[in-house]
């Protein structure tokens, strides 16, 4: 006998906040319409989707640009941030005089730094890029830096009973241990790349060629093209929310045979 | 020592077998252990084991017994050269730590939990000390082969641990143990987490397999029937500071069947070391109330 859809697990993930999406959808636009709010003030959905259609090549261009700056931030800050956990764990001389300047790097608003670099750095590609680094980084050197150090010492023993060198230590037992830490990183830092790549773009305010989603957002505020604004947003929103689910999807790929976090449990 | 052509599975029910006496092999046998006058201090003043000596002879199965908190862990982790002494000397087949690991002085160390990888599958998992020594040979995937097999866990192999119960995750930590050849065997209470029947089925397999590979133990326990049923001698330790205070001879020759666990002679050294445990709780205690 075929199962209900309503039972299926699946199914309920995608539909009941798509059955949401829609409903909240249909409100706005059933209020817009009631309320006859002009389009400059809230935009309707329809509005927002003709944006979405009419404005399709500006839009596209700005959403690969800000795409570029994202994802070039997540992979520098996904190498740079591993290899800074290595680091740190090698001795904790290396992580107590180095990890602080981890922290300042993240308390540190990036909105108040983003003027110098975009000055010190004549690219603005990497100006943005670095900006949204910095922002980016800080999940990735924290998560992965306390999964290395989580190891079940009584493995540990184990290690260090048979001699091994710190390499084998490494590789066969901090590095796989600490694979859930490291996914969670990835899951957090991923969402904050795009979110200083836009940052970043604001305050460089750049145009042109180089010009990104969050140009688009600045520009059309300017010119009173509300839909416009709101279907940038909308793309900006939906490149996190894409972003979120590839690395939701990478962690239980790798974490589904054996980790808590990826298991199914059976009832 | 466990042979490579040689293989036994655990579950047919033990073949009966000539009566060895333990005590002869001991008075025979050189020192495979030796504790002497250890002290161990923790670094916020906290004394753990307080003049602690103990000689463990080849083929003796040693149980270390005492309330918690009595060092008997801490005790098997400077066996096992895991823990540095304050005070003290040990020596391994009458040498330095330096010696173990070559040839005819290799130690196994078989913890409280399982401690396996949770994300490598059982095999891999108890090839580990192999890959480790960097032991990739043919001959190693057989000692493998034939852990499992012992341990009766032959099929299992592309399990990951998570799909286990607890007592066969247990047995994959034996066989593990197991592939190195150890010729010395340190259990820090494997069973202790397990159900009754498990644990007796465990403790049979362990006597089994300590004939079979001819392996010395020191196995800590809070268990006074799990020590009596195992041992060859019973160490019993007190609190505050951890220190041994009692040495119980079980002379019982092995194997030792499930019969032994109902005759009156086992229930005659279950009362012998019970009255030792308590008098080692009750100093614990007086030390305390001081």
């Amino acid at each position: 006998m075929s199962t209900p859809l309503i039972r299926n697990e699946r199914f309920v993930q995608i539909a009941a906040p798509l059955l949401v999406g829609v409903l909240v959808l249909l409100l706005w636009q059933i209020s817009v319409m009631a309320f006859d709010v002009p389009k400059y003030l809230v935009p309707s959905p329809v509005d927002i989707a003709e944006s979405l259609v009419t404005d399709f090549s500006s839009l596209f261009g700005a959403l690969l640009m800000t795409l570029k700056v994202t994802f070039l931030a997540f992979v520098i800050s996904v190498i740079a941030g591993v290899a800074a956990s290595l680091l740190f764990v090698q001795s904790k001389w290396i992580e107590v005089s180095l990890f602080p300047y981890a922290v300042l790097m993240q308390v540190t608003p990036v909105v108040a730094i983003a003027p110098l670099i975009i000055i010190w750095v004549d690219d603005t590609t990497w100006a943005l890029t670095i900006c949204a680094v910095i922002v980016a980084i800080f999940p990735i050197i924290s998560n992965t830096t306390l999964g290395l150090r989580s190891v079940d010492p009584n493995l540990l023993s184990m290690f260090r009973m048979y001699r091994t060198s710190r390499w084998q230590e490494l590789v066969r037992l901090r590095i796989p241990g600490a694979l859930p830490y490291f996914f969670g990183g990835l899951r957090i830092s991923s969402g904050l790349a795009l979110i200083g790549a836009v940052v970043a773009e604001f305050v460089a305010g750049t145009g042109g060629a180089k010009a990104g989603l969050a140009y688009m957002i600045l520009q059309s505020g300017y010119n009173l093209q509300i839909p416009k604004m709101f279907a940038a947003l909308i793309l900006i929103t939906l490149t996190g929310i894409i972003l979120f689910a590839a690395m939701v999807w990478m962690s239980d790929r790798a974490l589904r045979n054996w980790h808590e976090s990826a298991l199914k449990v059976e009832h | 020592m466990m042979t490579a052509n040689k293989v036994t599975p655990l579950n047919p029910a033990p073949e009966p077998e000539t009566e060895t006496s333990d005590a002869e092999a001991r008075a025979s046998s050189r020192p495979l252990l030796q504790v002497e006058g250890v002290d161990k201090v923790y670094a916020n003043g906290t004394v753990a084991l307080k003049g602690a000596a103990l000689t463990v002879k080849q083929g003796e199965f040693v149980s270390l017994l005492g309330p918690s908190g009595c060092g008997k862990s801490t005790l098997l982790r400077i066996m096992a050269g895991l823990g540095e002494v304050t005070t003290g000397t040990v020596k391994w087949w009458e040498q330095d730590y330096d010696v173990v690991g070559s040839k005819g002085c290799k130690l196994a160390f078989v913890f409280q939990n399982a401690t396996l990888m949770p994300w490598a599958r059982v095999r891999k998992n108890v090839r580990l000390p192999l890959d480790l020594e960097h032991e990739n040979s043919a001959e190693s995937e057989k000692k493998v082969d034939d852990a499992l097999e012992m341990v009766g866990l032959k099929g299992f192999d592309e399990s990951f641990p998570r799909e286990l119960s607890g007592g066969m995750q247990m047995r994959a930590s034996i066989a593990r143990a197991m592939v190195t050849e150890p010729d010395l065997l340190l259990m820090d209470e494997p069973f202790g987490a397990l159900d009754e029947m498990t644990r007796n089925k465990l403790n049979d397999d362990v006597l089994k397999l300590k004939k079979e590979n001819g392996w010395t133990i020191v196995f800590v326990t809070h268990s006074v029937y799990e020590a009596v049923y195992l041992s060859s001698r019973v160490v019993v330790m007190a609190a505050r500071p951890g220190r041994i205070v009692d040495d119980i001879k079980i002379d019982k020759p092995y194997p030792r069947s499930p019969d032994f666990r109902i005759s009156t002679e086992f229930a005659g050294y279950c009362r012998q070391v019970s009255q030792a445990l308590e008098r080692a709780s009750g100093m614990g205690e007086s030390k305390e109330n001081c």
